[in-house]
């Protein structure tokens, strides 16, 4: 094992030439860049078997990937932001078409205002797309989720793409201690690519994308959702894989800490997770029953697991580095969606976006109102801005 | 176009009618299917017709591929594009039928084959539905303005040439008719992504080159006649041809009804004048 | 490669629903023919995508693609670059796509893989207008012409701006290969396609491709209106290859209004601009020559 100190950046390109990517494709960004940059010196140094190709857009950074991976070859791009926002009409061709692209998401606040701190609100409108996407909170994390990412994209229950996210500098510019799981183990961990469907092969005559009337458009979607449902499974058997392998378990959908007998819990993504966990062990130092619930699949939702928390808990805070304007943290309508019937107090926190901050003083404001809320049973206001001049406390 | 214009008609005589086409992605010459819906009161229904009280055909090659009487009311009526009497039309059922050779009126009235605002015309007549003076105010209207006035006037007067010729009667289904099965996989049987992968399925071949199942020799309303003495084979036609319809034989040219869709660039094409085209 | 020896096999199979006298389907059926079976295809929105695969049917008779409308050079790239890492780089890896596709919404992604001289041949036919969305103006719509965003109105008639010019943009690029071709000319056509798969790196392809819906010509009229474009100089005929540009066909500088007269889209032009039409014409032909002779 070598542990080595390096960024969430550095994870994320390492994972793709462990995991014996053949093309990437990508368009730099802030706070992506260096993995482009990690992943173009892995190649022209000859560490990387890997046809590099510095398109000219994230567009088509997503549109090659696409078009690689329904060629038969394993494919990975990153991107934050903007570039996300350029992919978009993208991203749903890809799960539609059932390739297992991968993809890293370095987090950034979308325009405007112009900003290229950590906020999630660039993949909010990607919920749907499509794509598996799974939020990391810390380095090691990262690379050991792209190997993950291979596997369950691959799997022929799935078949859809996957994003790994992480948080704007907080991960992709911050060095930890990580890991960097050598080749000979994660080739025993991500099998030799197979494609999980028809693909274009002058060999043997198939069509990847055709213009479709509405006699078959159902089926497909079912198809899909049905793929995105039995992802579930899988990713709960390649973390068991995972863990078996490498003495790392990351959790499946979700990750609990201190659920089991807490009062209040805080369900929060990304790198505030990290932050949180450590509020939780000074407060529940202080005889204090608070949990965490590090929501780490954004999609698929873990449906059922919320409700199980629902059903144990007082109260249930929701954290937010997003916002649906006029209505609240996307994170919070889902979860809300996902307890329907279960009468207790959610809160809805707002915070951290255009890379603001998350103090721990700010989680553990957050805790106090949930405790107070699962005192009361009484919920006073859904949605709170934290951290945010001339609205908070 | 049709299907609007006959809204447009309906409506200017005080009724509600709504009007759609079903498939906006063909080409032109390829059979569409539109619906119209003519009420007294407000039409909320946003669905596709099933049951049709009256069946308009343009094209009456379509009657050996479409059940064109499927859903058809009792005591509905059908109006065939043909030459035929409506006694001569055979859809299977016993049934109202109207005719006209709406494909001769507009070569006559418009120069070309676009038979959509005779067909209203003779609709007119055949139903009664709608006055053939409301029925020209619709035409100049939707063909008005989008084709300009000049071809807005053409179409209304296709139209009222057409609603002299048309002929009522009625017809005796001999034949059935069946309509063309399709390929309807379920969510088991659709391959994943909808990739278009080479099958042979109960309604025919589908994937890479399956397109040969589509004969689209029925869109066709002039055909080439070719004289083989003339032929100098040049392969021009051959070459020429969108369709890929004329074969290479050894001292001729084949073609291939069954896809030609009567476009007439083999003959306008030929220099040793081998093909011309005829109705 | 002379015409009779062009292969029967239709690699873009009969039934397809293009319409009839359609120009599109004239070069696809038999630029497949010359490229052969050991092509992959990728296509964008437009009206081939429409009349080659409409599922579960398709007229490709080789692997097909279709992915968006502006990215048609980047999924090119894509598969270009996973035939590579396969071994399997003698398959010759063909973009093809509208003037809409290509001239406007995908000249980024062209432009991208031009530059890096990615391993594809780009076909662009070129029907100049939006075809398949109804018959909206493009950059590559000739100067004057009816469209149904550039209507015959009252007070502006016909599109204001002249057409944009893709083949010496592509040659801007210094690729392997740039030439324009037209369904008009047999023998010029299938040399061009010949050439193109015969060479390596970026390769692009124009081809003048009359629509007989768009441009409100007599289906019958498809290929004498190909012909009549290269006569009067509103379609150069030439070729770039590594750098060395050469003229295929000198017009016979035949009056434009030859050309305008039997398209319905060109109806409405009053004398004065079918005059700036043929004097852009003169000045184009003037300037293409004028090019070759300097890049020998
Ligand atoms: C991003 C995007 N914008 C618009 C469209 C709608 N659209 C589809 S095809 C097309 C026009 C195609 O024109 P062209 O490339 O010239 O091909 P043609 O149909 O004329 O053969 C348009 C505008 C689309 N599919 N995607
Ligand atoms: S008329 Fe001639 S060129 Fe046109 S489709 Fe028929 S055979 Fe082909
Ligand atoms: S609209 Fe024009 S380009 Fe499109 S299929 Fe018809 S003739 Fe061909
Ligand atoms: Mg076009």
């Amino acid at each position: 094992m070598v542990s080595k100190i390096c960024t969430g950046n550095y994870s994320a390109a390492y994972g793709s030439m462990r995991s014996r990517v053949r093309t990437v494709a990508a368009y730099p960004i802030t706070p992506q860049t260096f993995i482009v940059e990690h992943i173009s010196e892995f190649v022209n140094n000859g560490e990387m078997d890997c046809e590099y190709i510095e398109v000219e857009s994230e567009h088509s950074a997503m549109s090659a990937c696409v078009s690689a991976s329904a060629s038969g070859v394993r494919t990975f791009t990153a991107t934050s932001s903007q570039g996300l926002a350029l992919m978009h009409e993208i991203l749903p061709i890809a799960s539609g078409m059932r390739l297992p692209v991968v993809m890293a998401v370095v987090n950034r606040a979308i325009a405007s205002p112009i900003n290229i701190w950590v906020e999630h609100n660039d993949i909010m409108p990607e919920r749907d797309s499509g794509w598996m996407q799974v939020f990391c909170d810390n380095n090691q994390e990262v690379l050991d989720m792209v190997l993950q990412a291979y596997r369950i994209a691959e799997d022929r229950r799935v078949s859809l793409p996957m994003t790994v996210c992480l948080d704007a500098f907080i991960l992709s510019h911050t060095v930890e201690p990580v890991d960097l799981i050598e080749q000979a183990d994660a080739d025993r961990f991500v099998p030799r690519y197979k494609p999980t469907g028809p693909i274009l092969d002058p060999d043997d005559v198939n069509a990847v994308g055709v213009f479709t009337p509405p006699d078959y458009v159902m089926e497909c979607r079912w198809q899909t959702d049905k793929a995105m449902r039995s992802a579930v499974e899988v990713i709960g058997e390649v973390n068991a894989a995972f863990a078996k392998q490498f003495g790392r378990d990351h959790g499946g959908l979700i990750d609990p800490y201190m659920v089991d007998d807490a009062d209040a819990v805080l369900i929060t993504m990304g790198t505030a997770s990290s932050t949180a966990h450590e509020v939780v062990d000074d407060m529940r130092a202080e005889g204090k029953k608070v949990g965490l619930v590090k929501l780490r699949f954004w999609r698929p939702y873990p449906m059922t697991e919320m409700r199980a928390i629902a059903e144990k808990v007082k109260a249930v805070g929701v954290f937010d580095r997003a916002v649906s304007f006029g209505v609240g943290g996307p994170s919070f309508i889902e979860f809300k969606s996902a307890v329907f019937g279960i009468d207790l107090p959610v809160l809805n926190f707002i915070g951290g976006l255009g890379g603001r901050d998350v103090s721990l003083a700010d989680i553990r404001y957050m805790y106090d109102k949930l405790l107070d809320a699962a005192k009361t049973g009484e919920v006073r206001r859904d949605v709170t801005w934290v951290g945010t001049r001339g609205v908070s406390q | 176009m049709a299907a609007q214009a006959l809204a447009s008609s309906a409506h200017s005589e005080g009724g509600y009618a709504t009007a759609f086409p079903f498939f906006g992605a063909e080409r032109r010459g390829a059979p569409v299917l539109a619906f119209t819906r003519i009420d007294e009161k407000r039409v909320y229904r946003k669905t596709q017709v099933y049951e049709p009280d009256y069946v308009v055909v343009l094209d009456e090659s379509l009657l050996d591929t479409v059940n064109v009487v499927e859903g058809l009311k009792e005591g509905g009526m059908v109006l065939v594009n043909s030459s035929k009497q409506p006694a001569e039309v055979d859809v299977g059922i016993d049934v109202k039928m109207a005719t006209v050779d709406a494909t001769s009126v507009a070569l006559e009235v418009l120069k070309q084959p676009a038979t959509n605002s005779s067909i209203l015309g003779a609709l007119s007549k055949a139903t009664g539905l709608v006055s053939i003076e409301s029925i020209e105010k619709g035409i100049l209207q939707v063909f008005g303005d989008r084709l300009g006035p000049k071809i807005g006037e053409k179409n209304a007067k296709a139209a009222r040439v057409a609603y002299d010729r048309t002929l009522v009667g009625e017809s005796h289904g001999k034949r059935e008719l069946k309509s063309a099965e399709k390929w309807l996989p379920d969510v088991k049987e659709l391959p994943i992504g909808v990739a278009g992968v080479p099958m042979s399925t109960s309604a025919g071949a589908v994937g890479p080159g399956s397109f040969v199942e589509n004969k689209t020799g029925t869109w066709k309303v002039f055909r080439p006649e070719y004289d083989t003495e003339k032929c100098t084979m040049c392969n021009f036609c051959w070459f020429y041809c969108p369709e890929g319809c004329i074969y290479r034989k050894e001292d001729h040219m084949d073609f291939d009804m069954d896809y030609c869709k009567g476009c007439g660039i083999c003959a306008n094409e030929c220099p040793a004048d081998a093909i011309r085209m005829v109705r | 490669m002379k015409l009779k020896d062009l292969p029967d096999e239709e690699l873009f199979t009969r039934g397809h629903t293009a319409c009839a006298g359609c120009g599109a389907a004239i070069a696809v059926r038999n630029l497949m023919k010359v490229l052969g079976p050991n092509t992959m295809v990728v296509n964008p929105a437009c009206c081939l995508l429409i009349f080659g695969a409409t599922y579960p049917y398709l007229a490709w008779k080789v692997p097909f693609h279709h992915v968006a409308f502006e990215n048609t050079a980047a999924c090119a790239t894509g598969m270009s670059r996973a035939m590579k890492v396969l071994g399997k780089d003698e398959t010759l890896i063909m973009g093809i796509a509208g003037d809409g596709g290509t001239a406007d919404i995908g000249i980024q992604a062209l432009s991208g893989a031009a530059e890096r001289n990615e391993n594809m041949l780009y076909v662009m036919y070129d029907n100049e207008a939006y075809m398949n969305t109804g018959i909206q103006r493009s950059g590559s719509t000739p100067f004057g012409a009816w469209t149904t965003t550039t209507p015959v109105g009252k007070v502006k008639a016909g599109k204001s701006n002249f057409k944009k010019d893709m083949p010496l943009i592509m040659m801007a690029h210094n690729v392997p290969y740039v030439a324009t071709a037209s369904v008009g000319h047999i023998q010029d056509f299938i040399r061009k396609f010949e050439k193109a798969k015969s060479m390596k790196g970026f390769r692009y392809i124009q081809v003048f491709t009359p629509c007989p819906t768009g441009w409100r010509h007599d289906t019958a009229k498809t290929v004498e209106i190909a012909k009549l474009a290269v006569d009067t100089g509103m379609w150069t005929l030439y070729e770039s290859e590594n750098g060395k540009v050469t003229i295929s066909k000198k017009p016979k500088m035949t009056p434009v209004a030859e050309y305008l007269k039997p398209q319905g889209r060109f109806r409405h032009m009053s004398e004065e601009d079918v005059k700036s039409l043929q004097d852009w014409v003169m000045k184009k032909w003037e300037a293409d020559e004028k090019y070759a002779q300097c890049r020998q």
